[in-house]
């Protein structure tokens, strides 16, 4: 299209300020909400992931060969903090910590519970995606936290002691006295029944396991690309010999449910943008067909059809093309907004704040919508078409008529 | 994530019973099975009895050895003390009927061990928990016969297959009795006919008047350089146990 | 609304039949799509509770009084029977399953593998519980067989065994004792996953009874014909029980479920609102469109004397006529789709994953949609909703019009 052209086009449309305006705005708006409704959808899938895998699950982990069948103690992964360090140096990893998993017996009085002593690594089980995140007192030395379920069955309250016995890494029989420094609900059920958390270097010590640890959880910056990072990892000198997996290949139950939910928002999506669609292609052609008279003025004065044809279409470009300028920059600073501030969606659950804590742990409803560049170009040309056809049907239509017809319509 | 209900929980057994293993005993020569086995059987036993025990697991990865006293008084009671390693040594556990409890010195506590946790392996040996506390009777849930004479060492294999009805893990038992009436070797055969485990018996001695192998080797076909030893250093049979051995208080004090 | 007005509406609507049409299938589309994805939004609802029940815990799970605490498998009904009895007398019970649960040792040799066990009325189970039909292998238990048992398949190769298989199971007896029972591997279930796999195990509820000393059900897995009727069959079901159990809901359950459910509904919410934006955006803009072209004839409506705020109900009277064609025409567009979507379900396993090799033995991926008397309402509402909102400004500009001014211009 030439220059000429589009500059004709471009004033043509400002003849009729209202219904360039209107149309624009029919057009931005549309292709806006479909950008926010897209961010909302990836955002939806990143936090279904997150729940899904949770702090217990992460992205991806790795273990000594055995362990994840046998669970014996001294099926340990080697020199653990030097794994880790190099772990978090890899550029697709967010985080990553050892831990170590032991089974013991725990008492108060004289009678002995079953529990696991979880071994974390505090700080960074502490921050928002790991286990101690809800925990007021992280813990340390001979101070450790137990689920708050499992203290109920005990009887344990805050400040009691507890003695925990085990069986050490070595064969030794692992027994030591404990401080129970606070109750905690994770968001893992099972840690709560079940769980008692230790500081990594208490743990390590107590359970003669030195350096070492039985599990590095990993935080993958990009969820999607867990399986990658997962394999990278697993061939890095540090952790030769041991099995990394990602999070799809440990729990193959949880991907089903996490790709049936995802499809049926995408599914959705299309829905969204037959909407979007319909509503611009709608008033495209109401538009286009309100302007009978003036086409068949046009007409009469004897411009011909092809012309007429042809110069509602160049409007029709320009007005989309404008159109989606305005779409992109009002969905996607929406979504620049939203992403930095989070949506939080309490509200809308329809009970109050305190009713979303359910059996006392808190569920986090923000989400962060974002968008990808395949969206925007998605919906950029989607709403471009749909404008196009839009005016070039009634266009040709209210062409092919007599002049007469036209001016009367 | 392993639940206590996990093998992991099972396999910490804090102190399960020592009962002395029930060993079947060969009858020499073609000789009336019945006899031998009951000989066997109490080749170990006794109604009371004090003994010094090493106890090593030897796997892939690790071995460990443990040195423990035990008193014995009927089938019921039992208290063993650690010695060593160092580390371990003055932990205890008693068993007395159905409980258990385990007394730690370097913490100062007793605590007692829910049942649920005594169903997995002994202390991380290749024992299981069947081994020690059933008692499971060769003679009374096995049919036996002499199988074959074996020259080298000089004795006779015998052929146990469990009787219809009895709930055991074993479908059948191969134990070679040498001619003294000493066991040797003793096979162990699963539900599919698969040797599952071996165990030798070596190092005969005479032990609180009885001439018996002091040494018992466990080793599971299944695993690869794993294996559980059991050597006795002294025994006393029949040893006068006073009852209050096996008490709580008596635990804690120290024997 | 004045008759003037009704009437004038009603002639404007049929004398531009294009534009009418144009407007109701515009509006009907809207609606369609909205309609769509409603049924969608509380369909999913739906796969969620489905998921939750039938994998074991059913809609309505009868306990004993102290397991909602302490999860205790040892915990016993105080009288299974008559709870199994109030269960099933409920209305719209689809079945009501009584178990009983053991922590067992199964061993084959020198391997062993911890287990929870589950005896069950194998003659009801399978109607509560998804995986007695899903044996890989071999075949479910039959009612009142015993010594038989049911395993995940991770099970069965860490006991390096397989079906006809002999094992041994051992648990705690009444008063502490040790005691096992021979089990014969009549089946299978393999679920892709191992954690799965290590949860299934199934024999007859008199073999636990027997192996534990502990007489009668641990709890009554209830499954509902209809499951938002959950809570409501909760109410109905727990003052019959007896004394000191009690009846828990699927999501208490299974409380991370329900996390995940309270979001999925707020975002599906969020949602809504979104499409129910975009329909009003394309009502609106296309209503704005035709009235645009109309300041000509509003201008001579206006010279004739009438008032404006005649004139604003004359453009409302129009957009309701509009409204209600178009919630009509949204009906009969989408009610097929929705109906089918909500007998047959949209299936989607054609597009998930490859690696979903064990497709419908955890859940079905199917997806049913919702379809009740909720569909007039809402098509109305989103019809005559979106047409009257659009109208707004249409309506204040119809009547801002100054005749003389219109008059002037060129159309």
């Amino acid at each position: 299209m030439s220059l000429t052209t589009t500059r004709i086009a471009w004033r043509n449309l400002w003849r009729n300020p209202r219904r360039t305006w209107l149309a624009l705005a029919a057009i931005g708006l549309s292709l806006a909400l479909v950008f926010v409704y897209d961010g909302i959808l990836r955002a939806y899938g990143d936090w279904m992931l997150e729940t899904i895998t949770g702090p217990m699950l992460g992205h991806a982990q790795a273990h000594a060969p055995g362990w994840r069948k046998d669970r014996a103690m001294d099926e340990t992964l080697r020199d653990a903090s030097r794994a880790v360090e190099a772990v978090r140096r890899d550029p697709g990893v967010a985080g990553a910590s050892a831990r170590v998993y032991a089974p013991a017996l725990a008492a108060l009085g004289q009678e002995g519970f079953g529990v696991m002593v979880l071994g974390l690594d505090t700080p960074a089980e502490g921050g928002p995606s790991g286990l101690l995140a809800s925990a007021k007192e992280p813990p340390s030395g001979q101070r450790v936290l137990m689920g708050r379920p499992l203290a109920e069955v005990m009887g344990v309250h805050e400040g009691d002691v507890v003695a925990l016995v085990g069986q050490g890494a070595d064969g030794s029989l692992a027994n030591d006295l404990f401080t129970v420094a606070g109750l905690v609900e994770t968001p893992v059920d099972l840690v709560n029944r079940q769980g008692v958390l230790m500081d990594l270097g208490t743990a390590q010590e107590l359970f003669a396991m030195p350096g070492e640890a039985h599990e590095i959880v990993v935080h993958a910056r990009d969820p999607d690309r867990a399986k990658e990072v997962a394999a990278r990892l697993a061939g890095i000198p540090e952790l030769r010999g041991a099995e990394v997996l990602d999070w799809k290949t440990l729990a193959p139950e949880m991907v089903a449910l996490v790709d049936l939910v995802q499809v049926a928002w995408v599914f959705v999506l299309v829905l969204v943008f037959a909407a979007a669609a319909a509503g611009v292609a709608n008033t495209m052609v109401m538009a286009t067909f309100e302007r009978s008279r003036e086409l068949g003025m046009l007409l009469a004065l004897g411009t011909g059809p092809g012309r007429i044809v042809r110069m509602v279409v160049a409007e029709a470009l320009v007005l989309g093309a404008a159109g989606v300028l305005v779409g992109v920059a009002l969905g996607g600073g929406i979504v620049a907004v939203t992403h930095s501030a989070g949506l939080d969606f309490q509200a809308l659950t329809g009970r109050g704040p305190s009713e979303l804590s359910f059996a006392g742990m808190r569920w986090s409803l923000v989400l962060y919508p974002r968008l990808a560049f395949a969206d925007v170009a998605r919906g950029a040309a989607a709403v471009l078409a749909t404008t196009l056809f839009a005016s070039a049907w009634p266009a040709a239509r209210a062409a092919r008529l007599e002049p007469s017809q036209a001016l009367r319509s | 994530m392993a639940e206590p209900g996990t093998s992991s929980g099972f396999r910490l057994a804090l102190a399960l019973a020592l009962a002395f293993p029930l060993v079947a005993s060969a009858a020499p020569a073609p000789p009336p099975v019945d006899a031998l086995l009951q000989h066997l059987d109490d080749l170990y036993r006794s109604n009371s009895s004090i003994a010094r025990i090493e106890i090593a697991v030897v796997n892939p990865r690790t071995s460990r050895t443990m040195r423990l006293k035990a008193w014995t008084r009927g089938e019921e009671e039992v208290l063993v003390l650690v010695e060593g390693p160092a580390r371990d040594a003055g932990t205890a556990t008693l068993r007395v009927g159905q409980n258990l409890w385990n007394y730690l010195p370097r913490i100062g506590r007793t605590i007692r061990v829910p049942p649920a946790m005594m169903l997995g392996s002994w202390m991380g040996t290749d024992f299981t928990n069947d081994d020690l506390v059933k008692e499971s009777s060769l003679r009374k849930d096995f049919a036996s016969r002499v199988e074959r004479r074996s020259e080298s060492p000089p004795g006779w294999w015998l052929t146990l297959e469990v009787k219809p009805g009895v709930v055991g893990r074993w479908a059948r038992i191969e134990i070679l009795v040498s001619d003294d009436r000493l066991p040797v070797e003793e096979r162990h055969f699963d539900r599919k006919g698969r040797l599952a485990r071996t165990m030798t018996f070596d190092e005969v001695k005479v032990l609180g008047g009885r001439r018996i192998p002091s040494r018992l080797t466990l080793v599971p076909t299944d695993a690869q350089g794993q294996r559980t030893e059991m050597r006795y250093f002294d025994v006393r049979f029949d040893a006068a146990v006073p009852g209050e051995t096996f008490s709580l208080s008596r635990l804690e004090r120290g024997p | 609304m004045a008759s003037l007005e009704t009437r004038y509406a009603l002639r404007s609507v049929r004398r531009n039949a294009r534009r009418t049409l144009l407007s109701v299938l515009g509006i009907g589309i809207g609606c369609a799509l909205a309609l769509y994805m409603e049924s969608m939004n509380r369909g999913r609802d739906e796969l969620f509770a489905r998921v939750g029940a039938t994998s074991g815990s059913g809609h309505v799970r009868v306990v004993p009084a102290g397991w909602r605490a302490r999860r205790d498998t040892r915990l016993r009904l105080a009288d299974g029977q008559a709870d199994l009895q109030m269960a099933r007398s409920v209305p719209g019970v689809a079945a009501a399953a009584p178990r009983a649960r053991a922590q067992v040792l199964l061993a084959m040799g020198t391997h062993v593998v911890p287990v929870e066990m589950a005896g069950v009325d194998a003659a009801v189970e399978p109607r509560a519980y998804r995986f007695a039909q899903k044996v890989s292998r071999g075949r479910y238990l039959e009612p009142g067989e015993r010594g038989a048992v049911v395993v995940g398949k991770a099970t069965a190769d860490r006991l390096r065994s397989d079906l006809d298989d002999e094992i041994v199971g051992t648990a705690v007896g009444r008063s502490g004792s040790i005691e096992s029972a021979m089990f014969r591997i009549v089946g299978i279930v393999e679920t892709g996953s191992d954690e799965i796999d290590l949860s299934v195990c199934q024999v007859a509820l008199e073999d636990v009874e027997e192996l534990t000393g502990l007489v009668g059900a641990g709890e009554v897995a209830v499954v509902l014909d209809d499951w938002r009727s959950t809570e409501a069959a909760r109410a109905r079901l727990a003052p019959g029980l007896a004394r000191g159990d009690e009846a828990m809901t699927w999501s208490e359950l299974n409380p991370e479920f329900q996390g995940h459910l309270e979001q999925d509904k707020a975002t599906s919410r969020f949602a809504s609102g979104v499409i129910l934006l975009i329909v009003l955006l394309g009502v609106a803009s296309a209503q704005l469109a035709a009235v645009l072209e109309r300041r000509r004839e509003f201008a001579v409506l206006s010279a004739l004397g009438m008032g404006a705020w005649r004139m604003v109900r004359l453009v409302f009277a129009e957009a309701v006529a509009l409204g209600l064609a178009g919630a009509a025409v949204g009906l009969a567009l989408g009610l097929p789709f929705v109906w089918r979507f909500a007998t047959h379900g949209l299936d989607f396993r054609r597009w998930m994953g490859s690696s979903y090799s064990f497709q419908g033995v955890i859940f079905e991926p199917i997806l049913y949609g919702d379809l009740g008397p909720w569909v007039v309402g809402y098509a109305l509402g989103v019809g005559v909703g979106a047409t009257l909102l659009a109208s707004l400004h249409p309506a204040w500009f119809a009547a801002r019009t100054d005749p003389a001014a219109a008059l002037r211009l060129a159309p």
